[in-house]
């Protein structure tokens, strides 16, 4: 595959005697919308928390734009580039939408007590940057007017957009999305479609998405990645991937074809 | 008939210095539980085994080793940061009631030490002779204030750098709080997951939260041994960081000037059963002060559970 910007090799995690994901391997190649689907219990948000931290692998190799972050902790991960969203939002509730949007900026030296003491004066102007770049964003996702109440107090569907839009405060090179589209309205579901869309085209960033939803997968991935019992069995364009028939015997079942 | 209260006390300017002076130790050292459990979401109960460690070193720098305490203070104020730091190392990573539960467990053994350390600490003795130079700035004190006609009021002196310096203390705190690394530390507070996942190193944070709540209880600590001139392990008793606790829920979590009015609340309920005139003996008048704090507490869970000042719409969206 051309230029990988996301590389996992014979990753393994077990929990007691669970085998939870059993040497998956898969890349993801830069600029690229992949989608990672599988059966409930292939393993897949397993491999989200392995790669970014949440969870200790066992084993194997996970190398982000050419360097190995195996075993290391959230923050540097996320710190890296590669950002994720989680399969229920973390708003958080008792801060406001803006505050959750400049929490996320990765660039404010005052954020360290050091850095507070180095940059007595000059983090002032910096917040002042971060919240411009927030409410930008949030015009942009249409949550501007919102910008002052608490996260708490929004609806689902504006929480997602608000958690899509935070981790966009990050910079990421790279986002892990788990089933960014569960629970919400198709509108809604569309909406933040065209944004990875958009940014993609714009920025040149990565998506990685699970997704159970085969009509949103084949029409916007580049290329599937398909798990089940922990391993990959298969990964491809999605026109690939409709015909595979261990993809069919272990996930989509003989309806695919009808699919798209 | 017989009158069961008498107001006697309460138009004596020395309960009220005493209620004031008490009150504003307490403060302090709940300023740092405040932080901890307030803005960072740890439950530190072992905040008392700070205040200890602050004021032992203090006492030990200047009775057995001759420091001037304008050296000792500074440097007792880093060595409990430090305490606080190596418990927070290991501990902090520890979520909710195990974490209660190593904090309490590390002011035992300050206390334990306390009381053993005979070499040291003086044991259950305790230790006296640190405050000869404070003794000198409260006479210069009383000689200024007799020439408003306060000499008499003995009190003022300590009443004036307490509350001072929890004054100086809470407007740091709460600029602090408005600072980036503020918002960091109340993200974390509301979901660590979601703050790990923005890029943000929970675990320091915390440590940084547990030594800066130490360094403020070593300053409560100076000031409850300079209020009494003598320093024991039993003022300094792990129970105290409770009275620390019903302080945050009098004066609501997640607010620093509720801090200073729960304080004044708690102590003055404390104090208050002076005026209680019964047909009892004074312990048993004694035990009955902590049924009114009680009584006091429940009463506040129920007519205003975010307490004094603390913000009823941040409780309910935390759940």
């Amino acid at each position: 595959m051309a230029d990988p910007i996301f590389v996992v090799r014979g990753l393994v995690k077990s929990f007691g005697g669970l085998r939870a994901v059993d040497g998956a391997e898969f890349d993801v190649s830069r600029g690229s919308i992949t989608a990672l689907i599988g059966p409930n219990g292939a393993g897949k948000t397993t491999v989200f928390n392995l790669t970014t931290g949440f969870t200790k692998p066992d084993r194997g190799a996970i190398a982000f734009d050419g360097r190995s972050i195996f075993g290391r902790s959230p923050h540097a991960v996320a710190r890296s580039g590669l950002v994720r969203t989680f399969q229920i939002t973390k708003a958080l509730t008792a801060m406001t939408v803006l505050e959750n949007m400049m929490l996320a900026a990765s660039d404010q030296p005052a954020e360290g007590i050091l850095g507070l003491v180095t940059h007595p004066f000059s983090w002032v102007p910096k917040e002042h940057a971060i919240r411009a770049r927030g409410m930008e964003l949030l015009e942009r996702f249409g949550l501007a007017p919102l910008a002052d109440t608490y996260a708490g107090t929004l609806s689902g569907g504006q929480r997602k957009l608000l958690e899509f839009a935070r981790l966009l405060m990050a910079q990421p090179r790279m986002v892990l999305l788990d089933e960014p589209f569960a629970g919400v309205n198709p509108v809604l579901g569309q909406r933040i479609l065209a944004h990875v869309h958009e940014l993609r085209a714009e920025k040149g960033i990565t998506f990685l998405f699970i997704e159970h939803d085969m009509e949103v997968v084949m029409n916007n991935a580049d290329r599937i990645i398909v798990m089940a019992f922990g391993r990959v069995i298969a990964s491809g364009l999605p026109s690939d991937i409709r015909r595979d028939q261990a993809v069919i015997d272990a996930y989509l079942g003989a309806h695919a074809e009808d699919v798209a | 008939m017989i009158s069961l209260i008498s107001l006697a006390p309460f138009a004596d300017a020395d309960f009220w210095l005493g209620v004031g002076v008490v009150a504003g130790i307490y403060a302090i050292f709940t300023l740092g539980l405040q932080l901890n459990v307030g803005f960072t979401g740890i439950v530190n109960l072992g905040q008392a085994g700070f205040m200890a460690i602050g004021a032992y070193a203090m006492a030990i720098l200047i009775v057995m080793y001759g420091w001037s305490p304008w050296l000792a203070l500074p440097v007792a104020t880093v060595v409990a940061m430090l305490a606080g730091v190596v418990l927070a190392l290991p501990s902090v990573r520890l979520r909710g009631d195990y974490l209660a539960i190593a904090t309490i467990a590390a002011a035992e053994i300050v206390q334990s030490v306390a009381q053993n350390a005979t070499g040291l600490t003086g044991g259950n003795n305790g230790l006296l002779g640190f405050d000869a130079a404070w003794q000198t700035i409260q006479s210069w004190m009383l000689s200024v204030l007799s020439t408003v006609g306060l000499g008499d009021q003995d009190q003022i002196p300590l009443f004036l750098v307490t509350w001072l310096t929890f004054g100086v203390l809470m407007l740091i705190l709460v600029a602090l709080q408005h600072t980036p690394w503020g918002r960091v530390l109340r993200a974390i507070r509301e979901d660590e997951d979601a703050a790990e996942a923005l890029g943000k190193n929970a675990y320091a944070y915390k440590v940084q939260s547990m030594a800066l709540a130490a360094g403020i209880g070593a300053i409560a600590g100076f000031l409850l041994a300079l209020n009494i001139s003598l320093i024991y392990p039993g003022t300094y008793s792990p129970d105290f960081t409770f009275i620390g606790f019903a302080i945050l829920v009098l004066g609501g979590l997640g607010s620093y000037p509720g801090v200073a009015l729960g304080a004044i609340l708690l102590e003055f309920v404390l104090e208050s059963t002076r005026a209680l005139d019964l047909p009892l003996a004074a312990d048993k008048v004694a035990a009955l002060r902590l049924l009114i704090v009680g009584f006091v507490l429940v009463l506040v869970m129920v007519l205003r559970p975010q307490g004094i000042l603390g913000k009823r719409e941040e409780m309910v969206l935390r759940g």
